[in-house]
């Protein structure tokens, strides 16, 4: 049991110190995450709104297969984005191999689903009519949407936090596609594996701390966002 | 402003809406009244551009609505109503400037004219969500009417509001629409508010118009059962006209012989239809001139709203409303006799088959 104290203590130690290497892991977990949430936000949420108001032939079919990509398993996401990018693979002139940019990718691809399957459901809850009202009042389609999205924004921002949560916590694609490179693509998740296995645990509680504020500090902003919102009830 | 032929809508229920011909004026208000699950909305909705006919042409504001390349221009020269307000979680004056900002558009003074039209300016700064029934019906109305629509529809814009909101908001509404130049569709089961607002009426019954028309004409000369039945004529007879003497008709229905004015021919098979207001309940015999004049026994009387509608046998079922004055005076009451009389233009016939 000693260990763990002592983990705890090196931990804080690391952390009120200024390590500025685990700093630095930090900040490219959080600009990876934030990214690849913020572009899994731009097609997930627009798609997942378009999807739920139109009619078309297979759509429930297509609803069906966003949800099952809300189980996509990371290491699979990971495995694909590698070999596209891999040097004999078909976008292997981008170089993005073992590159922040890569992981980015991965990522999108694992949250795109999270939040466009999230999207549907949220803009399904939405009364046909209130949407056919917004176009009956000289609303395009688009406009239609974007009114719809306001309305239910306090579902929209869940989606974002379920996104984020997921992205934040990843770490078989960064693992695959990043390859836990030191001073490149080195993030929290994959520091802390490598440090557990390393058997050096005062790091990696340090970092699994450091994993956990920097995804309450992201969560508690968006839900004090969220929760400000829902204040006029 | 609307021109409809041959629309036809069909659904995989088996429903289907088909419409002849129904024309729209600017400047008028048009209601189409039915019972519930005629087509009334389904019509609404396809004069909206929300559901496209399998078949037909339609023409809003000299323009084939039918053409997608005129559909967002359309959409934008009329405002819809429906029976929800459908208000943002905003404020009051957010909601009624929405139309011109989905336009693009920032004209404060237009929205202040219409708070001002519907008597909601001292609510514009209220979150649309904390308004009562009333208020928001008014948002809604004073919303479509922000940019001086060509056109508006209104889909049982009264339905959920009680008696007293409902008539405040249809006089302001009345007034709105007498100083605009729109053309305004009404859909609605309600008689009484169609009566007050509408300039013409058509009725519509299992996805086909019957009829449409003045209200009075429609009203008073129905031209089918299924008519006279949902615009409120109790007795409805089946009979044959048994001689005519320039246009007074004898007609036999149920073994009696009814005197009624009317175009139809001997010979010919009719229903004779009878407004409970067209009957006149007395003790004495004398019919004070009326050619149709039936001793009758009371099967009841109940109230009906602000009168009472008194239910006689006089050989075949007929429906008297008369005051509550005249009910007590008489002392009306079940198995009573009386004199049902009626003038031979309160009938009205209509051909059979």
């Amino acid at each position: 049991m000693g260990f763990i104290a002592e983990g705890f203590q090196k931990a804080l130690h690391l952390i009120f110190s200024g390590n500025a290497e685990i700093f630095a892991i930090a900040r490219l977990s959080l600009m990876v995450s934030v990214l690849a949430t913020a572009a899994a936000v731009l097609v997930g949420v627009p798609l997942g709104s378009w999807i739920a108001v139109k009619k078309f032939p297979l759509k429930k079919f297509l609803i069906a297969l966003i949800n099952t990509g809300m189980g996509l398993p990371p290491v699979v996401a990971g495995l694909v984005v590698m070999l596209f990018l891999a040097r004999s693979g078909p976008f292997g002139f981008l170089n993005w191999l073992y590159t922040p940019a890569g992981m980015i990718i991965a990522q999108i691809i694992i949250a795109t689903p999270i939040i466009m399957a999230l999207s549907v459901s949220a803009m399904q809850s939405v009364d046909p009519k209130f949407y056919q009202q917004m176009l009956t009042l000289g609303a395009g389609d688009w406009q239609a949407i974007k009114v719809c999205l306001k309305e239910i924004r306090l579902s929209v921002l869940a989606a974002v936090i379920a996104g984020f949560g997921r992205l934040v916590a990843e770490v078989g694609a960064v693992m695959i596609v990043g390859g836990n490179i030191r001073h490149q693509t080195r993030v929290l998740t994959t520091a802390t594996v490598m440090e557990t296995q390393m058997g050096n645990f005062d790091s990696a509680i340090a970092l699994g701390l450091i994993l956990l504020a920097l995804s309450f500090a992201v969560n508690l902003a968006l839900t004090l966002i969220q929760q400000d919102r829902a204040l006029p009830r | 402003m609307i021109k409809l032929s041959n629309l036809r809508l069909g659904f995989d229920t088996g429903f289907n809406l088909e419409v002849a011909s129904l024309n729209v004026r600017a400047g008028e208000v048009f209601a189409i009244i039915g019972p519930n699950g005629a087509g009334k909305t389904t019509l609404l909705n396809t004069l909206a551009l929300l559901r496209r006919p399998s078949s037909g042409s339609l023409e809003i504001m000299g323009k084939d609505a039918l053409a997608a390349a005129n559909k967002m221009f359309l959409r934008r020269a009329m405002s819809v109503v429906f029976s929800q307000p459908y208000l943002l979680n905003d404020t009051v004056y957010r909601n009624v400037a929405l139309p011109l900002k989905l336009r693009g558009r920032k004209d404060p003074a237009a929205v202040e004219e219409a708070l001002e039209l519907f008597k909601i300016s001292h609510l514009k700064g209220r979150s649309a969500k904390t308004l009562s029934q009333g208020e928001s019906h008014r948002a809604a109305l004073a919303r479509a009417f922000v940019i001086r629509p060509g056109l508006v529809l209104l889909d049982e814009p009264f339905a959920s509001l009680d008696e007293r909101v409902k008539d405040s908001i249809i006089a302001d509404l009345r007034k709105v629409v007498k100083a605009s130049n729109a053309a305004v569709v009404l859909v609605t089961q309600d008689q009484s508010g169609a009566l007050t607002l509408c300039d013409r009426l058509a009725v519509i019954v299992n996805g086909k118009i019957l009829q449409q028309g003045a209200p009075q004409e429609i009203f008073s000369r129905p031209v089918s059962a299924e008519v006279a039945d949902f615009v409120g004529v109790a007795t409805i007879l089946p009979g044959k006209i048994v001689s005519k003497k320039e246009n007074l008709c004898a007609v036999e229905a149920c073994g009696r012989t009814l005197m009624v004015v009317s175009d139809c021919e001997a010979g010919d098979s009719v229903f004779v239809c009878l407004r409970p207001e067209g009957v006149s309940v007395s003790l004495s015999a004398d019919a004070g001139g009326r050619r149709n004049n039936f001793k009758s026994t009371v099967v009841s009387a109940a109230p009906w709203g602000l009168e009472y509608k008194v239910e006689l046998d006089c050989g075949f079922a007929l429906q008297a409303a008369v005051t509550k004055q005249l009910v007590e005076g008489l002392e009306l009451k079940a198995g009573g006799e009386v004199y049902a009389s009626f003038k031979a233009t309160a009938a009205h016939l209509i051909k059979r088959g």
